[in-house]
């Protein structure tokens, strides 16, 4: 069966990079532009992994994540952050609220992001 | 009868006459005998008769003498004659002093006294003078005179100089009372506040100021030891980070309250080698540390802003280069691979950028914890081995065979200070060159040292070193990527732990950075103890 990934980007060309290079490997691939949107995807898509920005217009990465931790169908699917920084109190929070992984944009290029989907969901 | 008479009254008449001989003879005798000299003038004031002493004093025989007027032998004559108008009156007249003319015309002073003669009658008939020749002691007295007058300039001349002297002091006392006025003026009106501890550091001044700071007053702290003043709950926060030695602090920052922040330095007061106390600077910051926290926001938000198209564009170069985007040809892959690089390079520069802000707001925000230090230099030095076993490097960590105290340290911070020095000894030292790590603990420091055989820094370039953004000639020659801000980086992180760093460089032969960290009592234990 092909794995879902949700990608919650407000950047449009991320996005679509990530959207190519993961559709490209296989998995299905969906999109919301901000928080609120992903909440709505995953309810009604039930991802098997979200690609979670930080930094977003209407609701933020960790608001997001807090709003998982409520549901204990969402609480279950895992999470890797994808942000452009990455301080040490923003890892530490997003660490506490289950996130599996922490990438930085600019340390990290797209194919580094699938070997870490691969990682926590296999092909 | 009659002649026998007559006989007897010649022969009383002979004896008289003889008699009165004898008492002329002895009168001449007993006068001679007298050191006085004696003349008798009769009362036209003719001289008629001298004594011995008074041929011997003025030179004249009788024969010259006797017959000439009184006036001729003294100089001031109208005086003279005034005295005997005197004594006519008065009948005695006592020591004046007149100058007698001798013979030989040579003039001396003498005491002149006079008495009138009188007849058996009562019937006056003119003067006796006796004159004293003072000469010897006049001149004894003048003498005297001279000494008395030599002295007494000497003891005017010292009471002058002792007046004198007195002024010197009063004038030096003024002079001293002026500048502790004007000293006195500077510590109240300035903006900085000013403590001063003495040399048992008790608190001796107290500037309005500094009680402004600490909304204190100075009669409440006057004379209190640093140990007494950690009860007073404004002050413990400074008190902390003097310690109960005072210890030297340069521009230590202080956060009194929300709304202000200090800036403190002491100052050890010393006069030939003595301590006479502590001065202790309080610079209110509080708008430099608004505005730099202002400028570091900006800078910080700019470079995040940054940061999200750099990202973008790395991303899609990066999927060309993969060719997830479709096949290209071997020289488009080369154009990409050059721009990539560039936009890495342009990621670089912001990182470091961020680092800066980072360090910035990392004087005000740095939370250090107890940690011990060789666990945080081997992880340093693994995150490098991949680098070091690239380019061949002999690389050693050489730690003294000690236990190592803990170090109150910001363990993220020191991470990036250590990594910033190891990397530029394992970036510009040249493929299978050497790099050492040293660690030991002397005294109340940790002394940490990073030695590499590489490019060396140019003796003229060595002072410019530690500053924001320089880069070594030979650095850019060698190595065309490096912001020039890991230094300045590592400098601020170090300092900020109080620790000191500085280099010894040989151009083309090595580099050695040295710093090293205090090891902090904590001064709460020390607190307890009271």
């Amino acid at each position: 069966m092909t794995k879902k990934i949700l990608i919650i980007e407000d950047e449009k060309i991320m996005l679509e990079l990530l959207q190519k290079k993961l559709t490209k490997e296989g998995y299905e691939v969906l999109v919301a532009r901000d928080g609120k949107e992903g909440l709505e995807k995953m309810r009604k898509k039930n991802p098997n992994l979200i690609l979670l920005d930080i930094i977003m217009p209407k609701m933020g990465g960790f608001e997001v994540m807090e709003e998982m931790n409520k549901d204990k169908k969402f609480k279950k699917i895992p999470v890797i952050v994808v942000s452009n920084s990455g301080q040490p109190v923003e890892l530490d929070r997003a660490q506490k609220l289950g996130a599996k992984d922490w990438l930085i944009k600019t340390e990290f290029d797209p194919q580094e992001v699938l070997d870490k989907v691969v990682e926590q969901i296999g092909k | 009868m009659a002649d026998e008479k007559l006989n007897l009254i010649k022969e009383e008449l002979n004896r008289a006459k003889e008699d009165l001989g004898d008492l002329e003879m002895y009168i001449k005798e007993f006068s001679s005998f007298l050191p006085l000299a004696v003349c008798t003038v009769n009362p036209i004031e003719i001289i008629i008769n001298i004594n011995q002493v008074f041929q011997a004093l003025t030179g004249y025989d009788s024969l010259e003498i006797n017959g000439e007027h009184l006036a001729k032998i003294f100089l001031e004559k109208e005086k003279i004659k005034n005295l005997l108008n005197l004594t006519r009156k008065r009948g005695k007249v006592r020591t004046k002093e007149l100058v007698l003319i001798l013979k030989d015309r040579k003039e001396i002073p003498v005491n002149v006294s006079v008495s009138i003669r009188k007849d058996r009658d009562g019937n006056f008939i003119g003067y006796f003078l006796a004159l004293f020749d003072i000469t010897e002691i006049k001149k004894f007295r003048e003498e005297l005179e001279g000494k008395v007058k030599i002295r007494t300039k000497e003891l005017e001349d010292s009471r002058k100089a002792l007046i004198n002297m007195l002024e010197d002091v009063e004038e030096a006392r003024e002079k001293t009372e002026e500048e502790k006025n004007k000293t006195l003026a500077v510590i109240t009106n300035l903006a900085d506040g000013l403590l001063v501890f003495d040399a048992t550091n008790n608190l001796s001044i107290v500037n309005p100021q500094a009680e402004e700071f600490f909304k204190v007053k100075s009669k409440d702290l006057i004379d209190k030891s640093i140990l007494e003043l950690t009860k007073i709950p404004e002050f413990s926060p400074l008190v902390r980070i003097l310690g109960k030695e005072i210890k030297e602090i340069y521009r230590r920052e202080l956060t009194v309250r929300k709304d202000l922040t200090l800036e403190m330095s002491t100052v050890s007061l010393i006069r030939e080698k003595e301590k006479l106390g502590t001065l202790i600077i309080l610079h209110n910051i509080t708008r430099e540390k608004l505005v730099e926290k202002m400028k570091t926001e900006f800078v910080s938000l700019s470079a995040h802003q940054l940061r999200t198209p750099l990202s973008s564009i790395k991303w899609a170069l990066k999927m060309l280069l993969d060719g997830d985007i479709g096949k290209i040809t071997e020289e488009q892959r080369d154009f990409i691979k050059k721009t990539y690089q560039s936009n890495e390079r342009m990621i670089a520069l912001i990182n470091d950028l961020l680092d800066v802000t980072r360090i910035e707001e990392g004087k005000y925000l740095y939370n250090p914890v107890f940690t011990q230090i060789e666990n945080i230099i081997q992880s340093v030095i693994n995150y490098y081995q991949r680098e070091i076993k690239r380019k061949k490097i002999k690389f050693e960590f050489k730690k003294a065979q000690k236990k190592f105290p803990k170090l109150k340290i910001d363990v993220e911070k020191m991470k990036v200070a250590i990594g910033n020095l190891l990397d530029n000894a394992i970036r510009y030292t040249q493929v299978g060159g050497t790099v050492t790590f040293f660690l030991d603990c002397v005294k109340n420091k940790v002394e940490f040292s990073i030695h590499d055989t590489g490019i060396g820094i140019s003796i003229d370039q060595q002072e410019r070193i530690f500053t924001k953004f320089f880069r070594g000639a030979n650095a850019v020659q060698m190595e065309t990527e490096g912001t020039g801000l890991g230094l300045y980086i590592a400098k601020n992180i170090i300092e900020a732990h109080n620790g000191k760093i500085w280099f010894k460089s040989n151009p083309k032969k090595g580099t050695t950075f040295y710093f090293n960290l205090p090891v902090e009592k904590e001064f709460e234990e020390f607190l307890k103890k009271f």
